[in-house]
């Protein structure tokens, strides 16, 4: 029998509210974003907060799976784990993907250069990157990180683990203020 | 003819040829949003040299980057037509309850070039 009451515990410990460990689908994310959102209406969360968690929730989603879809990367590498938790009334979305070796240098430069920005830099990059002509390889605009960082509270927590020779495991958290400033 | 129907995660695209408005209302976060958002760039390209008035209302509950970027194109190519001769404005509605909502529409409003009216959508009497 496996440990579902440890594994209870150290959700319970790590304030854990949605947690989920496989293949990211569209259909995943919308059902999570929809328990999420509703889950923080009902705990009568200001409207602020809800739009920071869902924005951070979705950027954070969809750049990992249009990542996966435009990677090459075999199926076995698409498991993806995802936590949504509430840590000292704060709340925090976390992702693990697999990455490409010769990925990891262009996402780690990008997020040296987003943890070196305040507020007023985020924003800029923010508005260049908007102007930019599209990657026409790319599924997004290149903006998911930096919108990430604008909504959150902290600089973006993150680490790079090798899985093997072909792949690291990214793992992303992100720290959203429960309640906008008093 | 454009009429994209409002599915859970993308809004409805909408032209009135009645009011000449294009309204664009709902979620913005589909899939593959370029892709979503394709129709209208066509739309937009073939058809808008044929009307000299046109208002773009926007009522958005959420947008993703992606989305925002799609946004600001359209606003760019109706500000071309605004530099041809057409009489160009769009409406913003936001909702009044999250603060968030009116940041993003002034910052929007910070990049665009035609007339750009930021509205409370409850006195609007829209959705």
């Amino acid at each position: 029998m496996c440990d579902l009451l440890q594994l209870k515990e150290i959700f319970n410990r790590k304030g854990v509210l949605i947690s989920f460990n496989g293949s990211l689908t569209n259909s995943i994310i919308e059902e999570i974003g929809n328990a999420i959102r509703q889950y923080l209406v009902d705990n009568k969360h200001g409207k602020g907060t809800i739009s920071d968690v869902f924005a951070v929730y979705i950027e954070q989603t969809q750049n990992v799976r249009n990542y996966l879809k435009i990677s090459g990367l075999e199926e076995k590498y698409w498991s993806t784990i995802l936590v949504i938790s509430n840590k000292d009334g704060n709340y925090q979305v976390s992702s693990g993907n697999s990455i490409r070796k010769q990925d990891v240098p262009t996402l780690l430069a990008r997020l040296e250069q987003i943890n070196n920005l305040d507020q007023a830099g985020l924003k800029k990059l923010y508005k260049e990157q908007l102007r930019k002509e599209r990657n026409p390889v790319s599924l997004g605009a290149g903006l998911g990180l930096i919108e990430i960082a604008r909504h959150a509270k902290e600089k973006l927590d993150y680490q790079f683990d090798e899985i093997d020779e072909n792949c690291d495991f990214f793992s992303l958290i992100v720290t959203i203020q429960g309640e906008p400033d008093a | 003819m454009l009429d994209i129907p409002a599915t859970k995660t993308s809004p409805r695209i909408f032209f009135s040829e009645e009011s000449k408005k294009l309204k664009i209302s709902g979620e913005s976060y589909p899939e593959n949003t370029f892709a979503f958002f394709e129709p209208v760039f066509t739309w937009l390209n073939t058809e808008l040299p044929n009307y000299d008035q046109v208002t773009i209302e926007v009522n958005i509950r959420y947008m993703n980057s992606s989305s925002t970027k799609c946004l600001l194109d359209i606003m760019d190519m109706l500000a071309e037509a605004a530099e041809n001769g057409s009489n160009i404005s769009a409406i913003w509605y936001y909702d009044p309850e999250n603060e968030r909502s009116h940041e993003i529409a002034l910052e929007f409003g910070e990049d665009v070039s035609i007339p750009f009216i930021i509205k409370p959508e409850d006195q609007s009497g829209q959705s």
